[in-house]
């Protein structure tokens, strides 16, 4: 199998759809993460901004009856490709969801070291690259005293980032952010958008999200769906000054929901 | 879909009225304007001074009414550019309060009966009413969000700009009475705040364009003026 090479960092989708048995969820869609770069994807509910970025790390196709058709590209690497490895893709390809999901059993440290262990790393190297996750995540000041207690003893926003660490401690080239901040207070909230803000110095970062001032907030690019289609992408000043498309206006604007 | 933002939506509206209102005012003013020029009338110059901190009112209740949709609502695409261009806009019409109150307060200067010039002072009253029409003007372009009628305002303030100018020419020739010299000095201060007045509504017209087009542009360049044809 092929490896899914690590200095990939360019996301291209190329006539992407998903479907979940008979329904169409994302509808022919052509769009670029560039890297360094984030990009929000704003649109209301259903609007199958979700199920696309789970079609950029193949999570979509576990869920049965899913299916995805079109391109998904790293760089130049086809994420879809027949000798593609997918456990390869989603380590490289990071995924951080709505609510914080630590492994309920074990501790802080373990929680980081988890997926490094499956890939072997072991000892003074497992140790290092478990420090220098939490301190990327911006965690480590508040729990290097406490590694060995349960992740689940940690505060919402804390779990958050520890689901970051454990997410950078395998190395990904891109991160994509399902909703982050939702269950989340405005503190915590603020500190994720901070740490999203100094991520991106390393990654390509793609962030979901149903508030559209977080997309305003930390976004370069924003994207607009409504009904499994992409209706506009641009900087995110001109969609939060002069949408082109009206529909994006009315949606940003909150005249319709 | 069901509309939302409705409450957000009124706050918007009532402010909008109350910055069209502040044009009526002003236009109001230049109407007294003219007609205090017209016959030195400095009472009337005097109602128009004190007037104007209802004018200064409208001011702050918009300025603070843009804060705080600002701060509650994070007002954004449409809606965030006629909040911006409410605040530029009643700092404008502000201003066109105050060009008021400086020309009557030049009129007690000029003195009791002073000699005049009929034809200076007609022009002088004709900018006024130019004016007060640019003010009027202003305010529709924006209440319709009529960008054409907002650009007509260029061609509008050019009647203002050769008014001044014959002005300026009938000053200089105006003769060897000291009297009426220093008049003419006082009605060439005036002309320059009528004139100041016009261009204060030709910047309303910018923000409506920038309102309805999202793209900001000073429809004339003053640093960059076209060359302008001898005898206009």
């Amino acid at each position: 199998m092929t490896e899914v090479a690590t200095k990939a960092k360019r996301v291209t989708l190329g006539g992407l759809n998903a479907y979940y048995g008979d329904s169409h969820a994302v509808k022919g869609v052509d769009l670029e993460f560039a890297p360094n770069q984030v990009t929000a994807i704003i649109g209301p509910s259903g609007c199958g901004k979700s199920t696309l970025v789970r079609c950029v790390n193949r999570m979509h196709e576990e869920l049965p009856g899913a299916r995805a058709t079109g391109s998904v590209r790293l760089d130049e690497l086809d994420v879809y490709g027949p000798s593609i490895d997918v456990v390869s893709v989603r380590r490289t390809i990071g995924m951080v969801f709505q609510r914080p999901n630590p492994f309920p059993t074990m501790s802080i440290f373990d929680n980081v070291a988890a997926g490094l262990r499956l890939t072997g790393t072991r000892g003074v190297k497992l140790r290092e690259r478990v420090e220098r996750s939490l301190i990327g995540a911006g965690l480590w000041e508040e729990v290097k005293d406490r590694l060995d207690a349960p992740g689940i003893s940690l505060s919402g926003g804390q779990q958050q980032r520890l689901c970051i660490a454990r997410t950078l401690a395998v190395e990904p080239e891109v991160i994509l952010m399902d909703e982050p901040a939702s269950a989340l207070d405005p503190i915590a909230t603020l500190r994720i958008e901070e740490l999203v803000e100094e991520l991106k110095q390393r990654y390509t970062i793609v962030i979901v999200t149903h508030n559209m001032q977080q997309a305003a907030r930390v976004a370069d690019k924003t994207a607009f769906m409504l009904s499994g289609e992409l209706v506009e992408i641009d900087s995110t000043e001109r969609i939060f000054t002069t949408p082109s498309d009206s529909r994006t206006e009315e949606y940003v604007t909150g005249k319709f929901g | 879909m069901p509309e939302t933002r409705t409450h957000f939506r009124d706050e918007l509206q009532r402010l909008e009225a109350q910055a069209l209102g502040a044009f009526d005012m002003v236009t109001e003013a230049l109407e007294r304007v003219a007609e205090a020029i017209r016959h030195t009338d400095i009472e009337l110059a005097q109602l128009v001074i004190e007037d104007d901190d209802r004018v200064d009112g409208r001011y702050l209740e918009v300025h603070q009414g843009v804060l705080s949709l600002l701060a509650r609502q994070a007002p954004v695409a449409s809606d965030l550019r006629l909040i911006a261009a409410l605040l530029e806009i009643i700092k404008h019409v502000e201003r066109m309060g105050d060009q008021c109150v400086n020309i009557c307060k030049l009129l007690p200067l000029t003195g009791n009966n002073p000699p005049t010039h009929p034809v200076m002072l007609d022009r002088i009253v004709e900018m006024a009413e130019q004016a007060r029409s640019e003010v009027a003007q202003a305010k529709e372009a924006f209440a319709r969000r009529d960008v054409g009628l907002a650009e007509d305002l260029v061609r509008q303030d050019e009647t203002i700009n050769r008014l001044n100018r014959e002005c300026f020419r009938l000053a200089i020739e105006i003769g060897d009475d000291a009297d009426i010299r220093e008049w003419a000095m006082h009605m060439m201060l005036i002309a320059r705040w009528l004139e100041r007045i016009g261009d204060n509504a030709v910047d309303v017209g910018e923000q409506t364009a920038f309102v309805v087009t999202g793209l900001f542009r000073e429809f004339t360049d003053a640093s960059h003026p076209e060359p302008v044809s001898p005898g206009t």
